[in-house]
C-alpha cells in the first residue's frame, strides 16, 4: 500500500486570538497535486511551514497530530524529536519558500548552496535552467548569492530546490517576483517535470489564479476562516469598476533623455555600469501608467531616480517642469531645502513592503515618527490613514501591531494605506499588488483608483502581473521597448 | 530560545563567570593548601583581568558602536576606515601589544609601581582596543549597512527621513542589539586571548621582574609551567588554567548565540 506522504488530523494553527487553521483533517493522496487559495493573511504559507517544520517557536498555537510519510511530525500539538524529523527530511521533502532566495547560504557559492540543497543534481539543475529560464548555471556557479541580480538568484533557487530528491513538495506562492514571460515558463516547466511526476505529492499554496489556471492540478482547496474547503474548480480573477479620475492642468512628470548608472564593486575597484540610457517619456496626472520588462532591466532604478535616491542619474526628471536631478543631483542621506517641497509631493510603495516600517516598533509608532518627519500631520495624519487603512481592508488591529506580526500582504496594503494618505502627487507603485491575493487586490485598485478621482495624481506602477495590466493600468510601456534594450530572457 | 532555556543559558554563564567575580573576595576565602605567595599572585592576576576586560568591553564597544555608524552614514569614511581596520588587522595582536608597549617601556621602568602598574594597564587596552576593533567594527556596520541599504533606505528615505536618523533608529533594533551583544562577547574572547599570551610571553622573556608591570593568568600559568613536574604541585597550573577556560567558554557560548531572526 502507498504510505500517504501528508495526514492532518484534528490539527490546528493560532497567531494570538486569530485560528489560522481549525482542527482541519487533511489528507492528499499520493502522487497528486494540490493548491490552497485564500486570501492574504488567511494562513496558506504558514500552514505549509508547518508542514516544512519551519514554524518560529512560541508564536504560533499548534494543536492535533500530523503525519509526514507516515512518521509523526506533530503530536497534541508538539512538534516531535529531532531524530523523527530528521528521518522525515530523509525519507524526502522538499520546502520552496516565497522569497526562494533565502534560502542560499549568503557566504557558499552558488554551487556550494547546490550541493548542500541538491546533491546529484548539477546536471538536471543546469539542464533545467538552460531550458526553462535560459540560464547558463555553469556562468553562475562560482558567483555568491550577493554577486547575481535578485531576478536571476530567484530562478537559480528555484531550479536547485525543485531538482532537490524528494517526494513531498512544498510550494509557497512560487511567481512572487517572477515576470510574466518567467512565470509563463515556469508554469511550463512545472507542467512537464513536476506535475505529471506521480513520485511527487505537491502542494502549493498561491493566489496567484492565473498562474494555477496555467497549471495541470489535481484539486484546489480554499483556506478561509480557518476551513480547509475543497473546491469543484479554481475560481477566475475578477476585476474591479473604476472610477474617473480627476483631471487638473498641469505639465505631469517628464523624463528627458534619462540616463541611470552605478558603481559595482570588483577585485580591481569600482567600475561604473549602466543601467539604462536614453529614457523619454511623459506621464501625465490621471492616468495610471504600467512599466514592465524582465527582472533588472531597471525599472526599480527608474523609480528610485524619480525619487532622486540613487546617485548616477543623468538627463532631466522634470515635475510641472521643475528639473528634480539639478535640484537634487546626489543622493548624500539628506535633502536640500529646495528639494524637500518635492519630496512632500512624491509617495512609493516598494516591492518589498515587509521593510516599509521599522522592524521592532509599531506600525502606530513608526507613522508617528513618519509623520514627523514628512513635515508634520498635514502631511499624513491618523485619520487619513485610518480611512485609507478601512478602504484597503485593514483593521485597527493592525496599526497597533508590530511588522513581524502581519503577512506580507496584510504589510503591503499597509505601505499602500499609507502612500495615499500622504496625499501623494505622484505615486510610485513598484510590484504594489505582489503578496496580496486577487479578491482583495480588488479592494485596493479600488482604494487607489477612488483616491484619483479626487485627486489629479500621477500614477506609475511597476508590475509583472497580467491581472494588474488587464484590470488597474490604463497605458502600459515595455521597459526596454522605452530605452532600446533587447528585452531578453 | 524559549524562556526557561534562555534562563538556564544566562545562568550557566554568570556561573561560568564566577570565577572573575569571586577573585575580588578576600585572600584568606581561598583554599588554605595554597601557598600564601600564590593565593596573592592569582587574585591579582584575576583581578587584573576583570579589569582589563571590563575597561576594554566599554571602551572598544563605545568606539566600534561610532565607527560602525559612520562608516554606514559616510561611505566614503567607510571605506577608508575599512582599509585602515584591515591594515591593523594584519598585524598580529601580539605585536601589536609589543609594539604598544616599546615606546612607554623606559617610562614604565622608571615609575613606582603603582604608577607603572596603573599605566601598563592603560596601555594595553589600548593595543587591545586596537586589535579587536577591526572584527567588532565590521560586525556592526555589515549588519547595520545591510538593514540600510538593502531594507529600509528606501521607504524612509521617501518620506523624508534623513539617513542619520533612519540609522540611530536601526541601531535600537533587535537585530543591531544581537549584533552588539556578539561583538562584546568577540571583544571579551579576543582580549582575554590576548591578555593570557600577551602575559605568558612576557613571562617568559622577562621573568617576574618584566618591564611591562602586566599581572596576567597567563603570566601566572607560565611562571608555574614547571609545577606539572616532579615534585611540583600541578594544582598551582591548572587552577589559573581551568578559570580561564571557563571564562573563554562563557564568552563563547555567548558567541555562538543565534541571532535574534525576528527581523
Amino acid at each position: 500500500m502507498t504510505q500517504r506522504p501528508l495526514t492532518l488530523k484534528g490539527f490546528s494553527i493560532r497567531l494570538g486570538d486569530r485560528t489560522l487553521l481549525d482542527a482541519a483533517d487533511f489528507e492528499p493522496d499520493a502522487g497528486s497535486s494540490i493548491v490552497i487559495i485564500g486570501k492574504t493573511g488567511v494562513g496558506k504559507s504558514v500552514l505549509l511551514r508547518a508542514v516544512a517544520g519551519f514554524l518560529p517557536p512560541g508564536v504560533f498555537g499548534l494543536d492535533g497530530s500530523m503525519l509526514i510519510h507516515g512518521l509523526s511530525a506533530y503530536e497534541g500539538g508538539k512538534k516531535t524529536t529531532q531524530e523523527t524529523w530528521a528521518q522525515i527530511m530523509a525519507r524526502g521533502l522538499v520546502f520552496v519558500p516565497a522569497e526562494s532566495a533565502q534560502a542560499m547560504n549568503p557566504a557558499l557559492t552558488l554551487e556550494h548552496n547546490r550541493r548542500l540543497l541538491a546533491p546529484d543534481s548539477r546536471d538536471e539543475v543546469t539542464r533545467r535552467l538552460k531550458s526553462y529560464f535560459n540560464l547558463d548555471f555553469d556562468a553562475f556557479a562560482r558567483l555568491y548569492p550577493d554577486e547575481v541580480s535578485g531576478g536571476e538568484l530567484q530562478r537559480i533557487t528555484l531550479m536547485i530546490l525543485l531538482s532537490r530528491k524528494g517526494n513531498l513538495v512544498l510550494l509557497d506562492e512560487p511567481t512572487v517576483n517572477l515576470d510574466r514571460n518567467l512565470r509563463a515558463r515556469f508554469a511550463d516547466f512545472l507542467n512537464k517535470e513536476i506535475l505529471p511526476d506521480r513520485t511527487k505529492t505537491v502542494l502549493m499554496a498561491s493566489h496567484d489564479l492565473d498562474f494555477i489556471q496555467s497549471l495541470k492540478l489535481d484539486q484546489a482547496y480554499a483556506l478561509d476562516g480557518g476551513r480547509l474547503n475543497a473546491l469543484p474548480s479554481i475560481p477566475r480573477a475578477e476585476g474591479f469598476e473604476k472610477q474617473p479620475a480627476a483631471r487638473r492642468e498641469g505639465k505631469g512628470l517628464d523624463l528627458e533623455s534619462v540616463s541611470q548608472s552605478y558603481f559595482k564593486r570588483g577585485i580591481f575597484g569600482e567600475r561604473t555600469f549602466s543601467a539604462y540610457k536614453g529614457l523619454s517619456i511623459r506621464f501625465e496626472r490621471s492616468t495610471i501608467y504600467g512599466i514592465t520588462g524582465p527582472s533588472g532591466c531597471g525599472k526599480s532604478s527608474m523609480i528610485k531616480g524619480i525619487l532622486r535616491l540613487i546617485d548616477g542619474t543623468k538627463g532631466a526628471i522634470l515635475l510641472d517642469g521643475q528639473d528634480l536631478v539639478r535640484v537634487k543631483p546626489d543622493e548624500k542621506g539628506t535633502d536640500p531645502a529646495e528639494f524637500i517641497p518635492f519630496r512632500r509631493r512624491m509617495t512609493v510603495v516598494q516591492q518589498d513592503s515587509r521593510y516599509a516600517f521599522f522592524p521592532d516598533l509599531r506600525i502606530r509608532d513608526s507613522v508617528l515618527q513618519i509623520a514627523a518627519a514628512r513635515g508634520g500631520s498635514e502631511h499624513l495624519d491618523e485619520r487619513a490613514l485610518a480611512f485609507y487603512m478601512d478602504k484597503v481592508g485593514l483593521k485597527p488591529v493592525h496599526y497597533n501591531a508590530y511588522p513581524r506580526s502581519l503577512s506580507s500582504g496584510e504589510m503591503k496594503r499597509m505601505d499602500i494605506a499609507r502612500a495615499l494618505a500622504a496625499k501623494p502627487e505622484v505615486l510610485l507603485l513598484d510590484e504594489p499588488f505582489a503578496h496580496i491575493d486577487f479578491e482583495t487586490r480588488a479592494t485596493v485598485m479600488k482604494a487607489i483608483s477612488e483616491y484619483m478621482a479626487e485627486n489629479a495624481t500621477i500614477v506609475i506602477v511597476v508590475t509583472h502581473e497580467d491581472f494588474d495590466l488587464r484590470y488597474f493600468v490604463e497605458q502600459s510601456f515595455d521597459f526596454p521597448e522605452l530605452v532600446g534594450q533587447n528585452a531578453g530572457a | 530560545m524559549k524562556k526557561p532555556y534562555r534562563i538556564l543559558f544566562w545562568l550557566l554563564v554568570a556561573v561560568l563567570l564566577g570565577p572573575l567575580v569571586a577573585a575580588w573576595l578576600p585572600a584568606g576565602s581561598l583554599p588554605g593548601f595554597l601557598p600564601v605567595d600564590y593565593q596573592s599572585s592569582l587574585l591579582t592576576a584575576f583581578r587584573q583581568l576583570s579589569i582589563t576586560l571590563a575597561a576594554t568591553l566599554v571602551v572598544s564597544t563605545l568606539i566600534s558602536l561610532i565607527l560602525g555608524y559612520v562608516s554606514v552614514l559616510s561611505m566614503r569614511l567607510g571605506r577608508f576606515l575599512s582599509s585602515v581596520l584591515k591594515a591593523v588587522e594584519s598585524v598580529p595582536s601580539i605585536l601589536i601589544a609589543l609594539f604598544c608597549y616599546a615606546p612607554v617601556a623606559v617610562y614604565l621602568a622608571k615609575q613606582a609601581s603603582q604608577v607603572s602598574e596603573l599605566a601598563s594597564l592603560a596601555v594595553f587596552i589600548f593595543a587591545a582596543t586596537l586589535t579587536v576593533l577591526p572584527e567588532s567594527v565590521r560586525g556592526l556596520a555589515i549588519p547595520l549597512g545591510d538593514l540600510y541599504h538593502r531594507k529600509y533606505s528606501l521607504s524612509f528615505r521617501s518620506y523624508g527621513f534623513s539617513k542619520a536618523h533612519i540609522l540611530s533608529v536601526l541601531m535600537k533594533t533587535d537585530t543591531m542589539l544581537a549584533a552588539v551583544r556578539h561583538a562584546a562577547a568577540g571583544i571579551l574572547l579576543k582580549t582575554l586571548v590576548l591578555d593570557c599570551s600577551f602575559g605568558f610571553v612576557i613571562q617568559l622573556g622577562f621573568g617576574s621582574y618584566g618591564t611591562p608591570a602586566h599581572h596576567s593568568p597567563g603570566a601566572l600559568i607560565a611562571a608555574n609551567r614547571d609545577a606539572l613536574f616532579e615534585g611540583g604541585n600541578p594544582l598551582l597550573f591548572w587552577i589559573p588554567s581551568l578559570v580561564l577556560a571557563t571564562t573563554s567558554i562563557a564568552f563563547l557560548l555567548v558567541l555562538g548565540q543565534k541571532k535574534d531572526a525576528r527581523s
